[in-house]
């Protein structure tokens, strides 16, 4: 260590010397490696299918194909969620076998799995496996999917329909649209992405035959919600099943559960006495990994004489890919809903969306999962009804903000809002962003040839409300002078161990520095969430902060006695014990008791915390080039409600974070498959990712609005950063075309893209 | 990657001894195009033969009013060459655009040449200044070199040592980034040879690096009918062919509008 | 298989490798040295960035045979003892690393950059960090953290 260096996280010391532990860097004597067979066709049934010569290749020690997985107890991938239809029907659920059972149904699909002495060597066995397909017709597009011409996907989805699900009342809004003096009506597509961890999705697993537990090092979002969603894919007990808390190289919510090298791995751990290693390379991620986003959004608004929404009605489809995983789900119904109403007072809400298969890879929870989406439709919809009727957007929106004093404010489809100060936020944002002034610049800009666009939104995000009944965080106090926390939220980079500590030292008085957070203990029994949502802070941070205030009560004691006064005549203020005049840290009070005493000291924080409403209002000035279609981002603003900040600095980097994944799906990030269902950005030199410098200039500010929806009185922060830029950056870009009769674009507005759209409206 | 031999050639005679021998034998340069391809398994070799350590492969010097270019010229060492940036200063800018600052410390012009990416940059310098090729076996001028996407003159167990400029009065670089691989979009060479002779070379846009004569033909000027016409403009996923046709125009006046 | 000397952070290593094995590989699996990453296998994330004789190239797109005699070095080089390089400082005082996967590779770029250009404008930083991604942090405070670390280093030389 320097003599004077700190690191401003706890994580960054091991980060930046090369120490860090990642799945990957996991190596046991005698490791076996494995390599995934996959599917090359999107729909297909497998007609033959012989591994013999693979089996018989030297180095090779099992191969595995569905009947060998269900021979040995497995299960299926997950399916997190159901839900039920518009008339109450249930679901219809196809779930992804771990390896392809008789047929394929996107490229990509495992179908067999090679474990070796070596990787390579698995993976040249492999090439000597004898599969025959017979191919079937793809169906990709996922409007058309439910054509009676397109292709069934499985036999119980007539149509490809999983669920056709709604929200909110019909009727009352068919009858504000009926009476409404103006409607606007606008499609929106939040295209399928990926979303990228740079850490390869990789899975080691050993299993310990004495003890009856398989440990499993892998990126995750949580332990408990790896491990029980594991149990549920193997077929082993959860108890047998140890998640280690390893670093994580990012997950932004694709990796809450197992894919089937997960499963594989801990049934083939068992089977072969020996530890085994699977890691992926990016272009089988890009084929494997769920996919993001892939939504049709088609919103339509009502408004009165004065430009009050009288209401809001979508009608969404949401491609789920081949089969119901994980999270799909989720975003189709709750997270399309919840937060349709945006910002605004609207009276009448109703919301239909189709759920549908196609033969793509599975889609689930990417950062805001359906949150950022339904937040661009709104405010994109907003924005265009707007300009259609002749109403200035700042003025339209500040007419339509939930009033003040109508907090709490229970939408019209049943979400509670506890606080949402739009208006202030939004009069900061224009503040700093010079909003008023824009005009002189759009004219400068015109002079030298470039075109000029600003757009702003004003959203509501809902953090995760958790499925776990509470959460637990449990601290204990080490003879070695550290205060181990233990909690459930698993991190990626957010940097938790530091806001913990943070959180700790500011309500223990305990030196941040000597706490360290685990996610996760063998045999702990904690109950808590994973991390998704946004949730971890204040989630786990209220549970910790319950931890300190009941440590506060058994220091107590050990205060008064160390300052020589009664219990009643010590009082704990800003981080210190004071009694007389005289004061002691709580490191003094405790680093002198003895090991038994510290023990006492140990105690279980519990807290039960619902969803939140983290809210802001962003900004984008940007320029387009003509010549090229190409979008100079010039300044982002943002301006956010995160209820009480604990790290000043890791919020930011949460939103910069954020912003840029918004800033890659509004210019550059596309999925895209053929008519064949053949992934055509399979890997990086297709599939455009921001790089440095895409956004050059980002103000961030936070307008604290504290919450009492949780003891800690924070705000979900992980994914505000998407949910306000899509829009803004959209709004910002139809801006600038809006003058050359352009007045909607479908992302990513890709410098071919505007230019085309440019061309066709100068003939 | 499937298996193989490598070993690093003794003579340009000898690794070229080694491809006439085996149509699995490859010689290997930076490795930038090579090696990706090979962890792919797009191809498969027995024998792998690195050129790199032959003495001189690197250099980079004028002689005469010509520019020679080694083979294994590294694209940064021919960007961070003075005497290149006085030579030629389109060479000199084109060779500092290549991919990243990665791939310039290990790409070589010799690998760029002798694969001809449709999308590569350094095409586009050897077309727009005819540059001369030289082989183990011969001399082959740019114009009869390139041949089409990813073919060119080259018989297959020939190996490029080297390049030869002539220095022009004037020259310039101007290249749209693809947005994922960094390659060429589109990228335009112009280069005034002599008084009286330009060359327009233009790389990205179509299946093969191509001069431009109606473009020569304008002399440096931008004409506002100047039309940039082949049947193989390339279409894709990423830009349709109108769009490429055009950023070929618009290049092209940005490297007339900094000719140095 | 070939015998390969190889000058890691100092110290020479003499390796058996296959002939096929990429450095990245050797670096990992032979040398135990994980501060190295593999995050793509088409060479453009840049998360497995080394120095090799002073340059950053990518680890991942060379032949370990392909390194045989070069100084190499690593991430786990790059402090001097128990002393943080500059650029390392900077990364965390900037917090410049989220997940922290992309991060050795982005502190090598960096050292590469400024090796040879130790003032470089904000262009030239986003151009000198071309071949790297970070899906994390946005980019905004590494090149915060690139600006500080140049500063420091040039106070140093001062």
């Amino acid at each position: 260590m320097n003599a004077r260096f700190t690191p401003s996280r706890q994580e960054d010391l091991s980060l930046i010397t090369g120490k860090g532990h990642f799945t990957a860097d996991h190596n046991y004597p005698g490791m076996l490696h494995a390599y995934v067979i996959r599917s090359m066709h999107a729909h297909a049934h497998i007609k033959h299918l012989n591994l013999d010569a693979v089996r018989a290749y030297p180095g090779v020690r099992w191969v595995a194909c569905a009947e060998d997985l269900k021979a040995l107890g497995a299960g299926t991938i997950v399916n997190a969620m159901t839900a039920k239809g518009k008339e109450g029907e249930e679901q219809t659920l196809a779930l992804m076998p771990l390896l392809a059972e008789g047929t394929v149904r996107f490229v990509g699909q495992p179908v067999a799995m090679v474990f070796a002495i070596s990787a390579l060597c698995a993976q040249d066995a492999a090439e000597l496996a004898e599969i025959e397909y017979e191919a079937l017709e793809a169906s990709v597009d996922p409007e058309k999917t439910t054509l009676l011409s397109s292709v069934q996907l499985h036999a119980n989805a007539p149509r490809n329909v999983s669920l056709h699900f709604a929200s909110g009342d019909a009727a009352q809004v068919n009858a504000a649209f009926a009476k409404a003096t103006y409607a606007s009506q606008l499609r929106v597509l939040s295209q399928r992405l990926m979303g990228v961890p740079m850490e390869p999705r990789a899975v080691v697993a050993i299993h310990d035959a004495d003890a009856g537990i398989t440990t499993v090092h892998t990126p995750h979002q949580g332990i408990l919600g790896m491990r029980n969603f594991l149990a549920m894919a193997s077929g082993a007990a959860p108890e047998s099943l140890r998640i280690d808390a390893n670093d994580v190289g990012g997950s932004f919510g694709l990796r809450a559960g197992p894919y089937t090298e997960h499963a594989t791995l801990v049934l083939a751990a068992r089977h072969l006495g020996c530890a085994v290693s699977w890691v992926g390379s990016r272009s089988e991620i890009f084929l494997s990994d769920w996919h993001g986003r892939a939504l049709i959004l088609n919103g339509e608004i009502a408004l009165d004489a004065e430009g009050h929404i009288l209401a809001i009605r979508f009608k969404d489809r949401v491609d789920l890919g081949a089969y119901n995983c994980m999270m799909s789900t989720f975003i189709g119904t709750r997270n399309l809903s919840i937060t349709m109403g945006g910002v605004y007072q609207i009276p009448a809400l109703y919301m239909e969306s189709e759920v549908v298969y196609t033969n793509t890879t599975p889609v689930s929870a990417y950062r805001g999962a359906g949150r950022p989406d339904i937040a661009y439709a709104i405010e994109r919809l907003v924005d265009f009804a707007a300009h259609e009727h002749g109403f200035d957007p700042v003025v339209l929106r500040r007419k339509n903000f939930i009033s003040e004093s109508a907090f709490p404010y229970k939408t019209s489809n049943g979400s509670t809002i506890d606080t949402c100060l739009s208006e202030k936020l939004l009069d900061r944002a224009l503040e700093i962003s010079k909003y008023a002034t824009f005009e002189e610049r759009r004219a400068q800009s015109l002079s030298q040839g470039k075109y000029r666009g600003i757009g702003l939104s004003t959203f509501l995000e809902a953090s995760g409300a958790g499925t776990a009944p509470k959460d637990q965080a449990w601290g204990e106090f080490n003879a070695n002078g550290y205060l181990y926390v233990y909690g459930v939220t698993g991190p990626s980079g957010q940097g938790h161990s530091t806001s913990f500590a943070s959180i700790i030292e500011k309500a223990l008085g305990w030196p941040a520095d000597r706490v360290r957070y685990e996610a996760g203990k063998a045999n702990q029994k904690l109950l808590g969430n994973g991390t998704g949502g946004s949730r971890s802070l204040y989630g786990a941070g209220s549970a910790i902060l319950a931890m300190c205030h009941q440590m506060l009560e058994s220091i107590k004691p050990h205060a008064a006695k160390k300052l020589g006064v009664e219990i009643a005549q010590v009082h704990f203020e800003n981080g210190v014990w004071l009694a007389n005049g005289l004061s002691l840290s709580t490191a003094q009070v405790i680093d002198d008791l003895a090991n038994e005493e510290k023990t006492s000291l140990n105690a279980l924080g519990e807290a039960s915390s619902g969803a939140t409403y983290p809210n802001g209002c962003h900004i984008a000035e940007v320029e387009i080039n003509p010549s090229t279609g190409e979008t100079h981002l010039i300044h982002y603003y943002a301006v956010d409600d995160l209820g009480q900040v604990i790290s000043p600095q890791l919020v930011r980097g949460q939103v910069h974070g954020g912003v840029v994944q918004g800033w890659g799906q509004a210019f550059c990030e596309q999925v895209v498959y053929d008519k064949q269902g053949q992934l055509l950005t399979g890997s990086f030199m297709d599939y455009a990712m921001p790089r440095a410098g895409c956004v050059p200039h980002l103000t961030n500010e936070t307008y604290e609005v504290r919450t009492q929806l949780n003891l800690l009185g924070s705000k979900g922060v992980g994914e505000s950063g998407c949910t306000g830029s899509l829009p803004a950056l959209a709004n910002a870009v139809m801006s600038a075309l809006r003058p050359y009769g352009i007045d909607q674009m479908d992302m990513p507005f890709t410098g071919p893209k505007i230019w085309a759209a440019l061309q066709k409206n100068k003939l | 990657m499937y298996s193989f031999n490598y070993q690093k050639a003794q003579s340009v005679a000898q690794a070229g001894a080694a491809l006439t021998r085996s149509d699995a034998s490859r010689v290997i340069s930076g490795g930038m195009t090579l090696i990706p391809s090979l962890k792919h398994r797009l191809i498969q070799v027995d024998e792998l033969i690195d050129i790199t350590g032959l003495p001189g492969w690197r250099d980079i010097r004028v002689e005469e009013h010509q520019l020679w270019v080694g083979a294994g010229a590294t694209h940064q060492s021919v960007s961070r060459h003075s005497e290149v940036r006085t030579f030629s200063n389109g060479l000199s800018e084109l060779a500092g655009m290549i991919g990243d600052p990665q791939v310039r410390a290990r790409g070589t012009i010799g690998g760029s040449v002798a694969n001809n990416d449709p999308a590569a940059d350094y095409p586009a310098a050897v077309l727009g200044l005819n540059a001369t090729i030289k082989t183990q076996k011969r001399e082959i001028v740019a114009d009869d070199f390139f041949l089409g996407m990813f073919s060119t003159a080259l018989a297959s167990d020939e190996i490029i040592e080297g390049l030869r400029f002539n220095k022009p009065l004037k020259s310039a670089y101007a290249k749209f980034r693809h947005a994922a691989t960094g390659y060429a979009m589109a990228g335009v060479f112009v280069a005034q040879i002599s008084k009286g002779q330009w060359r327009v070379a233009v790389t990205g846009a179509t299946d093969c690096v191509c001069r431009w004569q109606e473009a020569e033909a304008a002399a440096g000027t931008v004409p506002k009918d100047l039309r940039f016409a082949h049947d193989n403009v390339l279409d894709d996923i990423h830009a349709p062919a109108a769009y490429r046709t055009h950023l070929v125009h618009i290049l092209y006046a940005q490297a007339v509008s900094h000719l140095a | 298989m070939s015998q390969i000397s190889l000058n890691i952070n100092g110290h020479v290593h003499n390796v058996e490798v296959e002939d096929r094995a990429l450095l990245a590989d050797v670096l990992r699996d032979n040398l135990k040295l994980t501060g190295t990453h593999v995050g793509c296998d088409t060479s453009q994330c840049g998360c497995c960035t080394i120095l090799m004789n002073g340059d950053a190239v990518k680890s991942c797109s060379m032949l370990a045979v392909q390194a045989n005699g070069a100084q190499i070095t690593t991430i786990e080089g790059l402090a001097d003892g128990a002393i943080l390089h500059p650029i390392q400082v900077a990364f965390s005082n900037c917090h410049a690393l989220q997940c922290g996967f992309c991060t050795p590779g982005m502190i090598m770029a960096t050292a590469g950059l400024l090796a040879n250009n130790p003032q470089p404008t904000d262009a030239q930083i986003h151009e000198g960090l071309a071949g790297n991604l970070c899906r994390c942090t946005g980019y905004i405070n590494i090149v915060e953290s690139v600006k500080q670390a140049a500063k420091v280093m040039q106070e140093k030389q001062a």
